[in-house]
């Protein structure tokens, strides 16, 4: 039996997305700075109207939803994918006045992709777009692969018994300290850790390569937070190619590697465990499976002959296999190289490393590589069991953080959440393919939606049918949540229609 | 005598079938005279890889000198003849860009690099364009033989846009109004307890 949510669950979860959307206005003001240093007016009044919009929302919130009740999980994973979906609403709205968006929608799209870390973007004359707009772009990218949600437990609900149920609907689990928001806040320290380090580097790197030092630490700002946040957004519309630089290529390699690692292991490490590094079933994971994808990647360039040298196949292969591995997104071919150029094998490769993806409770998305560890050893289990005496007890662990032993539920839940991103991939590819792109590209641009990478191999521009838009922001927004939280959103919608009417929950 | 016209006839014959496999009088400068667009490049690159070609369109974002040479980007797109700054219509797409390695001495030519207040320089580069520079770690470009500033590039004029102000202030007296309500309904809470 269903039960319909009561009048004061909705309002719940109304006052909970209100502090969401609150979380969206406060950090526009960065853009809002930058426009005004940088003396574009218009610019100012466009982040003038989106602040504005999210407080005078947060307030008819506060004033009509406010009750004296927590948060149970059934509101935090409502709080959690709907605000997804309401902050993506309200961000677009500085987007859509910059005049780069052809519609709301293409706008909305663009949002999604940020705050899900997947850069696939929409936007049209990148090139001409004001130093604001581009601060919103890839703060927003930096912002959400912390968890939009983070940032409301870091500044808004102090004091919330129910934050870790919010914390934990937006795909996060870990726990790096005994108190959900002093987690948020440790998650954030690191991210602006690694923004000083990371970006200093790059600036060194952008101005050895002749760039204006100005221009450079905007642009090392941008750069960083793109690939940090394993967003894969950059300044401009040729994106790593524009530099020309195996520095800066070296750099944000880096970069996006650290920041696909799970926020734990880098606390592990940060607080002394570094054979934590070693031993994490997520770094070997994916070590393994970069390796196979690499050995694919040679044979597929080899057939080509195209990238001949080493560096070369480095550059451009290695470099944007492991952006797509990562889900970042950060390319330093042109789109149209990676169906003409790579050919199908190497495009397979990267297809397949896109998928997989990175780690659980990181910057990344895809399958992720802890799922994918907990996959591969419970079939190792089961091959174990097959070929054991029957009265042999056989268990199977994983390392992360600690060790995790392999249990029904546990498995059955990985696969549950394995199933549905290969049925959002393959929906999306299917999609593609019946309005007319050719099968290998539909099928790389929908992996690439759902697993919050960001490489095109041309499919995705403000051209591409409507549905695809929308149906590619649905896949950017699950594949982020990691489809619990939307699962429930969707329950609830039944709930409303269906359910029958009883007491709160 | 026979003799004599055979020898050269077969050298001739030979030369044609070498340079047939070779490419040998396949002229780099089968582009150069014809503007060729930067779209055409990238989605045929083979026709054109290694090929001299000419693209015109607007120098975009930055010039870096890297010792004698420099890289500056080149856009052809529909927005490099009126950007969305300018009011220009929606092409479709985001932009259709390419790099240039440049001599030094070019690059200087180039006074305005377009960006959001600034439509660039637009030039005319004739070069080689590379699928997979293997000078560039397989970068897709073009080395510049000649370079020449065919239309000074200008400021982008933005009018102040009053109707995003009259927004800014409607909301503003919305949030006033509702703080008010939010403070009365906290104090009246109080009161209450």
């Amino acid at each position: 039996m269903i039960f319909r949510p009561s009048r004061e669950d909705m309002k719940l979860i109304g006052w909970g997305i209100g502090r969401v959307i609150l979380g969206i206005g406060i950090i526009m003001t960065v853009p809002l700075v930058v426009a005004v240093v940088s003396t574009e007016w218009n610019v100012v009044l466009d982040f003038l109207v989106g602040i504005t919009a999210c407080v005078t929302f947060w307030l008819v919130a506060e004033n009509t939803c406010h009750v004296k009740k927590d948060l149970t999980w059934f509101h935090g994973l409502i709080v959690a994918s709907a605000g997804w979906l309401f902050a993506m609403g309200f961000g677009a709205i500085p987007h859509f006045l910059s005049g780069h968006f052809k519609s709301y929608l293409d706008a909305c799209f663009d949002l999604m992709s940020g705050y899900t870390t997947t850069g696939l973007y929409l936007l049209q004359d990148l090139d001409h777009v004001a130093y604001g707009t581009n601060m919103w772009r890839h703060l927003l990218s930096y912002a959400g692969g912390q968890g939009i949600i983070v940032i409301a437990l870091t500044f808004l609900f102090a004091g919330t018994a129910g934050a870790f149920k919010i914390y934990a609907s937006e795909g996060k689990e870990e726990k790096l300290l005994p108190n959900v928001i002093r987690t948020a806040r440790a998650i954030w320290m690191i991210s602006l850790t690694y923004l000083v380090v990371g970006s200093f580097f790059l600036w060194l790197g952008l101005m050895w390569g002749g760039m204006a030092p100005g221009r450079g630490f905007l642009h090392s700002v941008w750069l960083f937070m793109g690939a940090w946040s394993t967003g894969g957004f950059a300044p401009q519309s040729l994106n790593l190619l524009y530099y020309h630089s195996f520095i800066i290529e070296m750099i944000t390699l880096g970069i996006f590697v650290i920041g696909s690692f799970n926020f734990a292991l880098h606390y592990s490490v940060w607080t002394g465990r570094r054979t934590e590094v070693f031993k994490n079933i997520e770094v070997r994971s994916f070590a393994i499976t970069s390796l196979i994808a690499t050995f694919m990647l040679s044979i597929g360039f080899g057939k080509m002959g195209l990238y001949t040298s080493l560096t070369e196949f480095f550059r451009k292969g290695f470099y944007n296999l492991v952006s797509g591995h990562t889900t970042t997104g950060n390319s330093t071919v042109f789109s149209t190289s990676f169906f003409g150029e790579f050919g199908f094998i190497a495009m397979c490769a990267i297809t397949i490393a896109m998928a997989i993806g990175a780690s659980a409770c990181s910057t990344g998305g895809g399958l992720k590589g802890l799922r994918m560890g907990i996959f591969t050893k419970s079939l190792w289990g089961d091959i174990r069991r097959l070929v054991s005496p029957e009265s042999s007890v056989i268990m199977e662990k994983v390392h992360h953080v600690h060790d995790i032993w392999l249990d029904d539920a546990l498995v059955k839940g990985t696969m549950l959440i394995i199933i549905s991103y290969v049925v959002i991939y393959s929906v999306g590819g299917l999609l593609g393919t019946i309005y007319g792109y050719s099968p290998s590209v539909a099928f790389f641009d929908a992996t690439s939606a759902g697993s919050n990478t960001g490489l095109s191999a041309g499919l995705t521009t403000p051209l591409m049918p409507a549905l695809l838009k929308v149906y590619y922001i649905f896949e950017m927004w699950a594949g982020r949540l990691e489809f619990m939280s939307v699962f429930a959103l969707f329950g609830m919608g039944i709930a409303l229609v269906k359910g029958r009417r009883t007491g709160t929950r | 005598m026979k003799k004599r016209a055979t020898l050269p006839a077969f050298f001739l014959l030979a030369l044609l079938a070498v340079s047939h496999v070779t490419n040998l009088f396949a002229a780099p400068a089968a582009f150069a005279n014809e503007t060729v667009t930067i779209e055409e490049l990238v989605s045929d690159m083979k026709k054109y890889d290694g090929k001299e070609v000419t693209i015109e369109g607007e120098a975009i974002g930055d010039v870096m000198v890297r010792g004698e040479y420099a890289w500056i980007t080149v856009n052809d797109d529909a927005y490099s003849k009126r950007s969305l700054e300018e009011g220009g219509d929606f092409a479709g797409y985001s932009n259709i860009g390419i790099g240039v390695w440049v001599p030094k001495q070019y690059a200087e030519s180039i006074n305005l690099a377009g960006g959001y207040k600034v439509a660039g320089d637009h030039v005319r580069v004739t070069g080689i364009f590379n699928r997979a520079c293997h000078e560039h770690g397989g970068d897709t470009d073009i080395h510049a033989d000649s370079l020449e500033v065919t239309r000074s590039g200008h400021e982008i004029p933005h009018g102040f846009q009053y109707g995003k102000l009259l927004a800014v202030i409607i909301l503003a007296c919305a949030i006033a109004f509702l703080w008010n309500l939010r403070r009365s309904k906290i104090k009246r809470g109080k009161h209450e307890v």
